[in-house]
């Protein structure tokens, strides 16, 4: 969430940061479902409609919206506040979000370009857990190639209409809202004729596919649309120029976004490691010198990756932009936990038979999180993607000499 | 303290450094103490500005890349060591009046004020006046290298511009110095911070040398294959500065050796710096293998930097205060 583009830093609030984080603290411990505990023997994952109360209700106690203006349903503090909030979510084994695309990526595109109307109207909507979001750019021909991007909003009176095809589209198969990069000028304008929409998803034109994935499960979608209609109160930000806007939100984001996530990775290997010290055999594997240093190097990187992201919380807080290092922060992150993930599958393998309860659900949490892992460095812009940026917009290497 | 102070002594440590590259041992600490540079952590009683440790990094990310012939963390380290007690000394390293090393090999036997014994790998220990080195069971010491039954010989080692020596003393007075854990623990932090200033140096040179050679009737740089392996140096070097810094920031709040910030530190840096040096040798192609294009210098010393760092020893300490590290 990008508390720059909202909030001066001038009129930050100053709040008692310690007495902050102890009362979200006591709060998520206190009433964090036991069940919903990733860590728990007994563990299920919440139901659709369950995660959303759970949401709301986190919103409601101050957890989610930190940053964001009042007026739109925000707690109107700081990205320093927002950061606490996520370091306490980040600790609990807790259930992911199930609008994250609403709360960092709509929500915070929605805040630096939308009209007044439409940020009283959507805003809170994603607070509320009122309307989840996905996320539509990505199609067969155009990944982070946007200049290939073919879905097309054409004109109907004050309305528009859209025709095409998005691919990848985590979440759309619960998602009430999209929000989608359509083309609105020629193909030849490449990636400068395209526009934002805020599209319903609960209408006869448009038709959600689920893709299986290499974990089993079916989170991300293809949308096909097919002349469906777009409210002419659902156009985001300047015609043609909403994109361009929405990629300097979006480099913001990338250095932003699952602020928790840091803490979460550590709490995947305080978990991996307790669990570890109940089991005769896996408390002897750890104990390894060569498992010793593999395990403290991921402590390592998580101990870089807070830092990297104290960093960035600290200089937008002081007013200063972070350029490209959003893609050294996913380059750093998304590379390490791969190596964690595979570290706890291969540690958790040498359990004594039959593993106790705990260990189970260990080794079934860390082989979903080991699969998962793979997609780490393919979505939000692959490793190459991130390298290129890195190249272009951090180091500046030229293209030619 | 804001960024500026200490910006500015990156400035002015960038420009001796450069100067104070082409003098020996002593002149050039006589260069870096006209500037206040050895100073920057020793207090006002002895002509010091009193900074913090992360202004000592600025000063010597400076002269580890230009390859000052010259222990400059040491010699900051010990005007801030020695002005309470050895005010006379502290103010002489600061002013640039002699060279100071430490031996980080060996130990000498001390009774009643005398030690005898061997200790080496002491950096540029043959241009140097005071030496601190270790005793068997005695605590640490400070020897004046003019001292009679001192003897100084070159040993072999990896750095060119500050090769170490082996010292022997017989019955020779030296004063002792009590507990020099918070000095030894800020060395080690400022070895990480001059092996990362040298790795940057080197990765500067390695873009520099992309964007001119041309081969296949295009620069160098243009080759995708070139810009991701700069990419990853460059996501391996701020990483290992994100550590540092941390560790610098909190230095004072934790003096201990075994803090969790300084492990990290030790475990990012001493792996990144001398990984990142290496990479920028490959990118000059057969040039980087050269003795004429000098980047082995640098590799050199950040290996030594690497080898006191001890990486693996700092994540086998880390392994064994994984709790301390989730409770911050």
């Amino acid at each position: 969430m990008s508390a720059t583009t909202t909030l001066p830093p001038a009129e930050a609030p100053t709040i008692d940061t310690e007495g902050y984080r102890t009362r979200h603290r006591a709060w998520l411990a206190a009433n964090l479902p036991a069940r919903w505990r990733s860590d728990n023997p007994d563990y299920q994952s919440p139901m659709l409609e369950e995660a959303k109360a759970w949401e709301a209700e986190l919103h409601r106690q101050g957890l989610w919206g930190v940053a964001w203006p009042r007026d739109y349903g925000g707690h109107g503090l700081t990205l320093r506040e927002h950061m606490i909030a996520n370091q306490e979510i980040g600790r609990l084994p807790m259930p992911e979000s199930v609008n994250s695309i609403g709360k960092e990526l709509a929500g915070p595109i929605i805040l630096a370009i939308a009209t007044e109307e439409q940020k009283r109207r959507l805003i809170p909507a994603i607070l509320e857990m009122r309307e989840i979001w996905c996320q539509g750019f990505s199609e067969p021909e155009a990944g982070s190639d946007l200049a290939g991007l073919r879905t097309r909003a054409v004109k109907d009176g004050a309305a528009w209409r859209v025709t095409g095809q998005k691919i990848w589209t985590s979440g759309a198969h619960r998602a009430q809202r999209c929000l989608l990069l359509a083309r609105t000028g020629t193909m030849e304008s490449r990636h400068r004729g395209l526009s934002l929409f805020a599209v319903k998803l609960d209408q006869p034109g448009v038709t959600i596919k689920p893709i299986r994935q290499m974990d089993g499960n079916a989170e991300f979608n293809e949308v096909f649309f097919d002349n469906a209609l777009v409210e002419p109160e659902d156009a985001l930000g300047e015609q043609e120029r909403g994109w361009a806007a929405a990629v300097r939100v979006l480099e913001v984001e990338r250095g932003t976004n699952r602020i928790y996530r840091a803490w979460r990775l550590e709490e995947e290997l305080r978990h991996l490691l307790t669990v570890c010290r109940t089991d005769p055999a896996l408390a002897r594997i750890i104990e390894n010198p060569h498992m010793v240093q593999r395990i403290a190097g991921v402590q390592v990187d998580i101990e870089v990756h807070k830092r990297m992201i104290e960093g960035v919380v600290e200089d937008l807080c002081a007013g200063t932009g972070i350029g490209g290092r959003g893609s050294l922060i996913k380059q750093h992150w998304s590379d390490y936990h791969q190596r964690q993930a595979q570290l706890a599958v291969e540690i958790l393998d040498g359990a004594s038979y039959p593993p106790s309860p705990a260990v189970a659900r260990a080794q079934q949490r860390f082989r979903t999180v080991y699969l998962r892992s793979r997609a780490e460095t393919i979505y939000a812009g692959t490793t190459q993607i991130q390298l290129g940026i890195i190249a272009d917009r951090i180091l500046k290497l030229p293209r030619e000499g | 303290m804001s960024d500026d102070p200490i910006r500015e002594i990156a400035a002015t440590a960038a420009r001796a450094a450069a100067i104070a590259a082409g003098l020996d041992a002593a002149g050039a600490a006589r260069r870096l103490g006209e500037d206040g540079l050895l100073g920057v952590l020793a207090p006002d009683s002895v002509g010091g500005l009193g900074l913090p440790l992360s202004a000592a990094a600025a000063v010597v990310a400076a002269t580890e890349a230009a390859l000052v012939p010259l222990p400059v963390a040491e010699a900051m380290l010990a005007a801030r060591l020695l002005a309470d007690r050895h005010p006379e000394v502290a103010a002489a390293i600061v002013a640039g009046e002699g060279v100071v090393t430490v031996a980080t090999a060996g130990a000498f036997i001390c009774e009643e004020g005398r030690c005898s014994g061997t200790v080496g790998r002491a950096s540029a220990g043959g241009a140097a006046r005071w030496l601190i080195a270790r005793t068997a069971g005695a605590g640490p010491v400070l020897l004046d290298l003019r001292a009679e039954g001192v003897t100084i010989e070159e040993e072999r080692g990896l750095d060119l511009e500050r090769p170490p020596a082996r010292i022997t003393a017989r019955n020779a007075v030296a004063t002792p110095l009590g507990d020099i854990a918070g000095f030894e623990a800020d060395l080690l932090l400022l070895h990480a911070a001059g092996a990362l200033g040298a790795a940057e140096h080197c990765l500067d040179r390695a873009i520099g040398h992309v964007g001119n050679r041309r081969q296949f009737g295009k620069p160098l740089v243009a080759f995708q294959g070139l810009r991701f392996e700069l990419a990853r140096q460059k996501l391996a070097l701020e990483g290992a500065r994100a550590a540092l810094d941390h560790a610098l920031a909190v230095a004072g709040q934790d003096p201990r050796a075994e803090g969790v910030a300084r492990l990290v530190a030790r475990s990012a840096c001493g792996d990144a710096a001398p990984a990142i040096i290496e990479a920028a040798i490959q990118l000059h192609g057969g040039m980087g293998f050269t003795w004429d294009l000098g980047l082995h210098r640098q590799l050199r010393r950040a290996r030594e930097a690497a080898a006191a760092l001890d990486a693996v020893a700092a994540r086998a300490a880390l392994a064994e205060r994984l709790e301390q590290a989730w409770a911050a």
